[in-house]
């Protein structure tokens, strides 16, 4: 504590004690800290609710405000496929255009089919009206409500994306951009190339305005207004109940490294298509919004340009930040439609003024996509986590808690072990059974033929020289590479060419040899995501957070918090910073933690104690060996002989992708061949000469 | 004209811009091959050097299609300009990797292309707010001669168009193969990290590769000119998606690649808007552009795996 007193006069400007002073006398001061946020929102949805009062009325600004609220719904929606899921979607503008297109057809008399008994039931529901021609036959004219469209569109966009999302979704960051953008293309202009149905380039009119109460909302904008308010309180609900759920860290796995996230259990294709269905889905609704305020719908307002100015949006506000995007979507709308406009005119003004004909012509209006331009390479420049970032920095250790001592035995490790679960598989067959098991990489064969059996409760070591293909042997068993023959049986399943999630969610979880942790996560959130597959939440139960959902949220904070502390007070005193201000070992742990999160039978540890001092490697062995000792089976690959030594019960060797020896770590150590692999012939024969 | 004579006239009018389109595909295949990065910008430098070869050729005193140049003045005329636009679109590109794409080097993910999206922008404002949204007419001294063909007519600008791009291409060819630079590149390509190691200032060769890429979409903008007679601040959307689906179409990377998929994707809009119409060329495109990354991303002659992470 005393570092930080004699540290805090440094900081001490002016500026700062200006603003200790308003923050200690502010009435937040005195609510508790959980309780503030909610006070912020509430303030900010009653100014929102009051805003067409105290703006008087003023219809042009509130229609102003009305639009913003559209973009800052599909800010919202696409932050959930760039932000949330890291999917870069440049073609988003396709979604807002299937839902405005959605009720622009299904509530105007652009598309009028011939009338015949088909339609009478749909007559008697109110959702089409027989329109009566004095010459031909009647026609049909859709009168389907907005009420009924909005939810119908988000789902018909939903759909979409999926049907979109399905194939497309495997390509890696910026070919699924293109991909999109290709598709954000093809949408309009087969809008601008079906005229009969949405009147081409020449755009739907006569569209109905909504109903409420029997009411028409007619041309005023402050209904429209508040419904835009209503969609995006809604929106940001979802959007904050995803980001702080199951669903949400899955999503942000994946982000930060997909195969890591695969490897831990999320079905990354699942996961991919739901949040590309949920971003479709906001600009489906946004869409049959913006066209009911608009009576129009061109093709025009759903091109590539639209979808930049979306992005420009989450970018400038902060991708993957909740109130961010809003904020940077309302920010550039007022900065569109008023700010500018008013700058233009006082610069006329000036020019007048002072007689300089140039200020007198300039538009700035027109400049807005310049903008958007310097706003985008500023951002990505200087401040790539925009004006509200979406993880909060945490206050780093203090000397003291750094240098502390390290404590690892609060309680005996029996007792703590038994907080992590049953990790014990109780049979008696081989837990892990491969057989001729080989993998090739176009001409190079780094796995042939490989068979081993794992035990159950035994700790396998697997060694060689480097390329020997050990890490091979991990991907090929954890499905991350498939391999070309060979079977793997996995406590009696078959689990060759399984994708890795499903193997994780049998009772089998790695680490890797350099490190796939999720480096923006904090390091409970990286131990959470370990615990993915055991838990059970959809995006339903995140949305109603539940009694039940609420329970389990809770069960598994603290049973992450559990496994955390058995590294002592390595890893709990950190559990708020994120990953990539660890320390290098703390990172081999963290990993381990968040394997052993996922309840395993089967632990595979590649190279746990790379990069480790003496002492940690010690105390990392000691660590392996409870878990062992508490039932967990364990395979290691490992180079420090030692630490096999102490913890295997038995040895393989691999050499050029084939094993060359199995037995006791003190017989393999003495094996010729093994010699040979590790240090070369000469040393093979001059050890041969010795015994 | 016969149906035949159609076609051939067609096949005659997809190689002039299948040869446009080689030469801008080029540039996002040099970068994407050596950076992995789509540059979104490379679609407004090839917009911006075609208002540079306009105002080369206007220095002259050339303006529409009237004046006809024959002989040396024609010669040097059009030499001017080509050395004017290749340099200055070529400086361009220089500039963008110094100050927008340098900063971000080494940074994972899609900051890097979200940032050639804003410098796109920008370009395409500034042009666009100096100039204005009207398109402009493109100076053509080339003398009118055209020879018949089975029915349908060879115009001396498309053969000009054809050599001009396979004197660039050979060269480019000759470049990355034969020269130590070229070797430098294709090393970097491999492999920066190693390359490095063993000596090559990589940041040179990135230079180079943004270089030569901006300066073959420069030679493209002064094809699209002469070819279509006029210029617009909007020029560079079209056909930037359709060259960056030809060099996806060859296989993103190759430079063979590149210039096989233009050729491939200026007869595809040729002959498919004779085929099926001209209102679907750009779905049909851009069908392509989605068809082969996700079922062929390697495309026809690639070697980049779109699906890795």
């Amino acid at each position: 504590m005393a570092e930080r007193d004699t540290a805090a006069p440094r900081q001490g400007t002016i500026g700062a004690e200006v603003f200790a002073f308003l923050r200690r006398a502010s009435p937040l001061a005195r609510v508790a800290p959980h309780v503030r946020p909610r006070i912020g929102i509430t303030l900010v949805f009653a100014f929102a609710l009051l805003f067409p009062l105290i703006i008087d009325r003023n219809d042009a600004d509130i229609d102003s405000a009305a639009n913003a609220l559209a973009f800052a719904a599909l800010a919202l929606g696409l932050n959930i496929v760039v932000g949330f899921a890291g999917l870069l979607d440049l073609g988003y503008a396709a979604f807002f255009a299937i839902g405005a297109y959605a009720y622009g057809v299904f509530a105007s008399a652009q598309f009028m089919p011939a009338w015949s008994g088909f339609w009478e039931p749909f007559a008697w529901l109110q959702l089409v009206e027989r329109f009566h021609q004095d010459s031909g036959g009647d026609l049909v004219h859709f009168t389907v409500s907005f009420w009924l469209m909005l939810p119908l569109s988000a789902g018909l966009a939903a759909f979409f994306g999926v049907l979109f999302g399905a194939p497309t979704l495997r390509l890696k960051g910026d070919y699924l951009a293109i991909v999109t953008l290709g598709f954000g293309e093809i949408v309009p202009i087969i809008a601008r190339n079906w005229p009969s149905v949405t009147n081409g380039a020449m755009g739907l009119n006569g569209v109905a305005a909504p109903r409420f109460l029997g009411q028409s909302f007619g041309i005023s904008a402050t209904p429209y207004y508040f419904v835009g308010m209503g969609l995006i309180a809604l929106l940001i609900f979802t959007s904050t109940r995803l980001k702080l759920s199951r669903i949400g860290r899955a999503w942000m796995a994946i982000r930060e490294d997909e195969i890591a996230a695969a490897a831990m259990g999320v079905n990354r294709v699942k996961f991919k298509l739901l949040a590309f269905a949920i971003g479709a889905a906001f600009a489906g609704a946004t869409g049959t919004f913006y066209v009911a305020k608009l009576q129009t719908a061109t093709p025009e307002m759903f091109m590539f340009p639209v979808s930049v100015m979306i992005l420009v949006m989450v970018v400038f506000g902060g991708i993957g930040s909740v109130w961010g995007v809003v904020l940077g979507a309302i920010i550039l709308q007022i900065l569109q439609s008023w700010f500018l406009e008013d700058l233009s005119q006082w610069l006329h003004a000036l020019g007048r003024l002072i007689g300089v004909e140039w200020l007198q012509r300039i538009e700035l209006a027109s400049s807005i996509e310049l903008i958007f331009g310097i706003i985008l390479v500023t951002m990505m420049l200087y401040r790539r986590q925009g004006l509200i970032p979406a993880t909060r920095r945490v206050q780093a250790l203090s000397l003291a808690e750094q240098t502390a001592t390290v404590e690892l035995a609060a309680a005996p490790p029996a007792q703590r072990l038994r907080a992590i679960g049953d990790i014990t598989f109780r049979g008696d067959e081989p837990l892990l059974d491969i057989k001729g098991l080989t993998v090739r990489f176009g001409g190079l064969v780094a796995l042939r033929e490989v068979g081993l059996t794992v035990p159950p409760r035994s700790v396998v070591a697997v060694i060689g020289p480097n390329g020997s293909g050990k890490s091979t042997l991990f991907n090929a068993v954890t499905g991350l590479v498939a391999p070309e023959s060979g079977n793997v049986r996995f406590a009696g399943y078959p689990i060759e060419r399984q994708p890795p999630h499903v193997v994780l969610g049998r009772g089998m979880a790695r680490t890797f040899q350099n490190i796939r942790l999720f480096p923006n996560l904090t390091v409970l959130e990286n131990v959470m995501i370990g615990m993915h597959a055991r838990l059970h939440t959809g995006a339903v139960g995140a949305l109603l957070r539940l009694p039940a959902t609420q329970r389990e949220e809770a069960a598994a904070r603290a049973h992450c918090l559990d496994i955390l502390a058995l590294f002592g007070n390595r890893l709990i005193p950190r559990v708020d910073h994120v990953v990539s201000s660890l320390s290098y070992a703390n990172r081999r742990r963290l990993e381990i933690a968040r394997a052993l999160a996922s309840n395993p039978k089967l632990l595979l540890l590649d190279e746990p104690t790379a990069g480790m001092n003496p002492a940690e490697t010690l105390e990392l062995a000691g660590q392996i060996k409870n878990l062992n000792q508490h039932g967990l089976t364990i395979v290691l690959i490992e180079h420090k002989l030692d630490v096999v030594v102490s913890l295997a019960d038995n040895v393989i060797v691999l050499d050029h992708g084939e094993k060359i020896a199995e037995g006791p770590p003190d017989v393999v150590r003495r094996d010729e061949e093994v010699i040979r692999a590790y240090l070369g012939r000469s040393a093979a024969i001059g050890s041969a000469a010795v015994a | 004209m016969g149906w035949e004579a159609v076609y051939l006239q067609q096949v005659i009018n997809g190689l002039s811009l299948g040869a446009m389109y080689a030469l801008l595909a080029l540039g996002f295949t040099l970068v994407y091959g050596i950076l992995e990065l789509i540059n979104f910008a490379h679609f407004n430098v090839f917009m911006v050097g075609s208002f540079v070869g306009m105002a080369a050729l206007e220095l002259f005193g050339l303006s529409g299609q009237t004046q006809i140049l024959t002989g040396f003045p024609l010669v040097g005329v059009m030499t001017f300009a080509f050395i004017a636009t290749l340099s200055v679109a070529g400086a361009l590109g220089v500039i963008i990797e110094r100050f927008a794409l340098r900063p971000l080097r080494g940074i994972p993910g899609t900051v890097g292309m979200i940032t050639t999206i804003g410098v796109s922008y920008i370009l395409f404002n500034i042009v666009l707010l100096t100039v204005g949204a009207g398109s402009w007419n493109f100076p053509n001294p080339l003398p009118r001669i055209s020879w018949p063909i089975g029915g349908a007519t060879l115009e001396l600008r498309s053969l000009l168009i054809w050599i001009i791009a396979l004197v660039l291409m050979t060269g480019l060819h000759l470049f990355v193969n034969k020269t130590r630079l070229g070797k430098a590149m294709r090393a970097t390509a491999q492999d920066a990290e190693a390359a490095r190691m063993m000596g090559v200032d990589v940041d040179r060769v990135i230079v180079t590769a943004f270089f030569l890429g901006s300066a073959l979409a420069g030679a493209a903008a002064l094809i699209f000119g002469l070819y279509y007679n006029y210029t617009s601040f909007i020029i560079g959307y079209t056909a930037g998606l359709r060259a960056f689906t030809a060099a996806v179409l060859g296989g993103i990377g190759s430079v063979t690649g590149a210039m096989v998929g233009g050729l491939i994707i200026g007869l595809i809009e040729a002959l498919g808007g004779q085929l099926i119409a001209v209102r679907w060329t750009d779905v049909i495109i851009f069908s392509i552009l989605v068809l082969v990354l996700v079922f062929a991303p390697t495309g026809l002659l690639g070697r980049a795996n779109p699906t890795k992470s």
